[in-house]
């Protein structure tokens, strides 16, 4: 019971130190990083649109969260 | 003699360890200070050769194991991921939005806790010390890890590329040593926001192409493309640096007429 309770506690604090290791306090760039990602493999035979979805949307991502991280001072 | 993506390579992975290294000083220092060096130099040493080892066998590994077009989703999507963390965090500081990134104050805030901390001794051991410079520099040198690994294995098993992000790495940590114990204080002056802007640009440049590749995205132009994906990102960032200033400045002008 107490190697199980340890593990536990190992397995725990792992996830707890990658997660906030890859999201941190920004859970909307990790999110919005896959969508882009589900998106690229989407649109990969589509000519020209792949490229300009990518870019759009990491564009549209970068001023999304800056914007969100300033409203809290507005 | 190196390439121009290999030049590239380097000067990246220098900017970005010794962003990590500076705030990673600042926690030596303060542990050294108030427990003692040797406990102090034993912790960063032992997370220094941590760090190595994660590169040297998850670097290893993921070159014989991993298929090349799953390596660049990974890889692309990591990038982006740490590019944006720093690229957003630079622009809310360089806009006003977020305090600049202050070694000395965040040093006295350390040196503060720590003196309240009893000095726990094992042999001639401070576990203290040993834990807070261990935990200090495996945390700022995982993200270096990331970085490395992921610059390094972005052509699938080229060794050459994660020797030279490795050795990028080593150096500005190296320097980064070695004028801190010549100064002997925090590195207040190093433009910390200006390399994370940088750096930034960079890594979301990357992490764009190689995460399209591995997905199967055709880039025009191959590899020049990442220069112009650079210039959309570096015009897009300053673009907003100027308007959320000019945001800030407007607000500070508000509540002082009120």
């Amino acid at each position: 019971m107490k190697i199980l309770k340890s593990i536990w506690r190992f397995i725990k604090s792992f996830v707890l130190f990658w997660k906030d290791f890859l999201v941190g306090d920004s859970p909307e760039l990790a999110l919005g990083v896959l969508i882009i990602l589900g998106v690229a493999y989407w649109l990969h035979n589509s000519g020209v649109w792949d490229v300009v979805a990518i870019v759009m949307l990491a564009l549209i991502l970068m001023v999304v969260t800056v914007w969100r991280k300033t409203r809290v001072h507005r | 003699m190196f390439t121009g993506s290999e030049i590239l390579l380097i000067i990246t992975v220098m900017a970005a360890s010794a962003v990590e290294a500076v705030e990673a000083l600042t926690i030596i220092m303060a542990s050294g200070i108030t427990h003692g060096w040797r406990s102090t130099w034993e912790g960063a040493s032992v997370a220094f050769f941590a760090l190595a080892a994660v590169v040297g066998v998850l670097g290893t590994t993921i070159i014989h194991h991993v298929d090349i077009d799953v390596l660049r989703v990974i890889v692309g999507t990591l990038l982006l991921i740490f590019g944006m963390q720093w690229l957003t965090k630079a622009i809310l500081r360089s806009s006003g939005f977020k305090a600049m990134h202050d070694e000395v104050r965040i040093y006295e805030k350390e040196v503060e806790e720590l003196k309240k901390e009893k000095h726990i001794r094992h042999g001639k051991r401070d576990s203290i010390a040993f834990v807070v410079s261990f935990k200090g520099v495996f945390l700022e040198g995982m993200e270096v890890v990331m970085i490395v690994i992921s610059f390094g294995l972005s052509n699938g098993n080229d060794y050459n590329r994660l020797k030279y992000a490795a050795l990028g790495a080593a150096i500005a940590i190296a320097v980064i040593a070695v004028i801190g114990a010549i100064v002997a204080k925090p590195l207040a002056k190093v433009p910390e926001n200006t390399l994370k802007l940088g750096v930034g640009i960079i890594l979301v440049s990357f992490g764009m192409f190689w995460m399209g590749e591995g997905a199967g995205v055709k880039w025009p132009m191959s590899d020049v493309f990442i220069l112009i994906l650079a210039v959309i990102i570096a015009a897009t960032t300053f673009g907003l640096i100027g308007y959320f200033k000019r945001l800030h400045n407007l607000m500070q002008h508000e509540v002082h007429l009120l």
